[in-house]
């Protein structure tokens, strides 16, 4: 894929002499998608794994109004901070503006009945976000009508053409890989990543830190359960079982959550596809089934297949699901707000399987199925 | 008639063949279940401990009955289908039937996001898509019987069939279009189409639909003898060319789309098992042919789905994948080796 390169300001003004040319790093910890270089004036952004299995880097430049730029900086795209108006094409981002206190600055987005956020809801009710259309699509015209100083993409491949006409209009679109994360630490810290383009570096650290605190604290606590037991997740489609590999985002949280998940030591991205036959043989007797899917009730669950009444799990009612809890409009609070809040998932499932450590919690995300 | 005799002989091996797959699809899976369990589970009373004896009864066996059903019954939708229109190339789905199956599963699974019923993911009971699937089926069906009552020429149904086909994809890209990623991978999948997971009930439900078609499909017989000689000559003859095809109709619809609606749009298994059982039985005569594609279609299937369990991995494949993977090269194979076509 070739970018185009823009830049519609031009170097005016002698060169200054700068006092740190290689930059100052901010500290990623745990992310593995991007760096951020802070200069005099202006940051480097690299983005690392804008997709699975990228063969390039994009190097965004990140500059203030007046701010002068050596020559020598090779970059693929420049974007003025801080940026006032924005568009973002999944929820998964809208948490991190909203911790950072910029929701205000979004002013579009494709689905937005997705959104599950209470504050960011208000404002679409409100008619200040307009809609861009249904996910892939993204109506070009109505988003270049906004005018945002940004747009904030993510790219299963690096083929979006619609994408490719924003950017040919002169509006950045910056790919977000926080999706290819797969450590829970990792995706909640593309908050930096947010914070850069809003000159709010330290606030998304310090939130950060929070998060990541909490989180830490959290694996600690589960350490002092006196059992660990086991745990099944994903669910059938067809005669075909879907579970989350064993180093897949998803079981490292029932792993820091010191539960035996049942798949714990397979390798590989996404999900793996199981006979149902060789599922209900290993998992039968696992004491608890988290993330069945879609399903809220029992009753979906039977009507889909009365196989799912053979696991013990299901017997004992101890089958625990995220898609109860739901936006005013119908969105999945867990797809949205779970990436960056790695510790409330944390402490949901410590909560489940050792109810003793966490006495009184509410869940955000995991409730009993129906 | 010695010639008939060998017929019947081959018939019986046949039939001997689709036995002993069945039960050697009873005993492959993912899960190692030894031969003496098997046995003792399908012929005795005893109580296997573990999951063995949940898995044959329950998954297994209905999934050796949904092959044996899907693979006959597309096999005889696809000769009748062949010999109405003439045409070595129809198969079960000229009528449009499937497409008319894919338009209503397509509604209902990605409808809600352009009909703007909310974004919340609708989750489907497998009932709504059995309907749905039938439904557009029976609409499809309706169709082309007011065209056939208004047409005297049997080809034409054959159009409308396509152009019906290219409606319901036209309908069908401009939903996917607006679906989410979750929408549109369950209605791909569903096209994949699955023989497990059907229960007893849906089993037994799918048997009565195949008996239905089986049974018009028999009264057909002599009338499809005739049909190969030509629609004026079987006029010639006083078979009554509409009500025949009425009936043809009737009986593929019964068989084709009952089983859409519960194990997907299966592909291939109707359009070639005629043809390989011509090859193996050169013969027009529809008394020896119905049987043996019934069969055949059975055997097929069977085979087709031992090799998608992939049996002793954890892993399975779509059926669909597997009918063509394992079937075209055997028609190419057969009509290569035997340099004549039998139609």
């Amino acid at each position: 894929m070739c970018l185009v390169l823009f830049s519609s300001c031009k170097n005016e003004g002698s060169k200054i002499v700068y006092s740190n040319p290689t930059g100052e790093a901010v500290p990623v910890e745990y992310a593995k998608g991007f760096e951020i270089n802070q200069f005099e004036g202006y940051k480097l952004l690299t983005v690392k794994d804008p997709w699975p299995k990228a063969d390039k880097t994009f190097t965004y430049l990140l500059a203030e109004e007046n701010a002068s730029i050596p020559s020598e900086v090779q970059y693929d795209l420049k974007v003025t901070v801080p940026v006032k108006k924005i568009v973002v094409t999944s929820t998964t981002h809208i948490p991190s503006l909203e911790i950072l206190n910029e929701e205000e600055s979004l002013v579009g987005f494709p689905g937005l009945d997705y959104i599950s956020s209470e504050k960011t809801r208000a404002r679409i009710s409100r008619g200040l976000i307009t809609e861009l259309g249904q996910n892939e699509a993204i109506n070009t015209e109505i988003l270049i009508s906004l005018d945002p100083d940004l747009v904030i993409g993510f790219a299963i491949d690096g083929n979006n053409k619609t994408f490719n006409t924003i950017k040919k209009s002169g509006i950045p679109v910056i790919y977000n890989g926080d999706w290819t994360e797969e450590s829970p630490l990792g995706k909640a810290e593309w908050i930096k990543f947010f914070g850069a383009f809003y000159n709010k570096d330290e606030q998304a650290a310090a939130r950060f830190n929070e998060i990541r605190n909490s989180y830490i604290k959290s694996k600690e606590l589960a350490k002092n359960a006196n059992s660990s037991p086991t745990v099944l997740s994903g669910s059938m489609y067809k005669d075909q079982w879907y579970v989350p590999y064993g180093n897949s985002w998803q079981a490292q949280f029932i792993k820091d959550a010191n539960a035996n998940y049942i798949y714990g030591d397979t390798n590989g991205s996404g999900s793996i596809a199981l006979s149902f036959e060789s599922v209900l043989d290993k998992s039968k007797d696992a004491a608890y089934w988290v993330a069945p899917g879609q399903f809220q009730s029992f009753q979906q669950l039977f009507e889909t297949s009365s196989h799912y009444k053979q696991f013990k799990a299901v017997q004992d009612k101890k089958v625990y699901t995220y898609s109860n809890s739901l936006g005013a409009s119908g969105g999945v609070l867990y797809y949205e707000l779970a990436p960056t809040r790695p510790d409330l998932v944390l402490k949901d499932l410590i909560s489940i399987f050792h109810p003793e450590l966490l006495p009184k919690y509410q869940p955000t995300f995991y409730k009993a199925l129906r | 008639m010695p010639y008939s005799a060998r017929y019947k002989g081959l018939l019986l091996l046949l039939f001997v063949v689709m036995v002993l797959m069945a039960l050697v699809n009873v005993g492959l899976g993912s899960v190692e279940i030894p031969l003496q369990d098997i046995f003792s589970i399908l012929f005795t009373n005893e109580t296997t401990p573990g999951s063995s004896q949940y898995i044959i009864l329950e998954y297994r066996l209905p999934k050796v009955f949904t092959a044996l059903f899907t693979g006959s019954g597309l096999a005889v939708s696809g000769l009748l289908m062949q010999t109405l229109f003439r045409n070595p190339l129809a198969g079960p789905y000229v009528l449009g039937l499937s497409s008319g199956a894919s338009l209503g599963v397509a509604i209902v699974i990605m409808g809600a996001s352009v009909f703007g019923a909310g974004t919340a993911v609708l989750l489907l009971s497998k009932w709504s898509l059995v309907i749905a699937s039938s439904i557009g089926s029976l609409l499809v069906l309706l169709a082309v019987l007011m065209a056939s009552a208004k047409l005297r020429d049997t080809m034409a149904i054959l159009i409308i069939g396509l152009m019906f086909a290219s409606l319901t994809a036209a309908v069908v890209s401009v939903l996917a279009y607006f679906s989410p990623a979750a929408q549109l991978q369950q209605y791909i999948f569903w096209s994949f189409g699955s023989l497990g997971n059907l229960s007893w009930q849906e089993v037994s439900i799918l048997a009565i639909f195949w008996i239905l078609g089986i049974v018009v499909a028999i009264f057909c017989i002599k009338n499809l003898n005739t049909l190969l000689l030509g629609e004026n000559y079987a006029r010639s003859l006083g078979v009554k060319i509409s009500t025949n095809r009425f009936l043809i109709i009737i009986a593929t619809s019964l068989l084709a789309g009952s089983i859409t609606a519960f194990a997907g749009p299966i592909a291939f298994v109707g359009l070639a098992v005629p043809h390989l059982i011509r090859q193996v039985i050169p013969t027009n005569d529809h008394k020896i042919l119905l049987p043996a594609v019934i069969f055949g279609g059975a055997i097929l299937m069977l085979i087709c789905d031992i090799a998608a369990q992939l049996p002793g991995t954890e892993y399975t494949l779509p059926i669909n994948a597997i009918t063509s993977l394992i079937g075209a090269p055997v028609v190419i194979w057969l009509l290569i080796r035997k340099r004549k076509f039998i139609f």
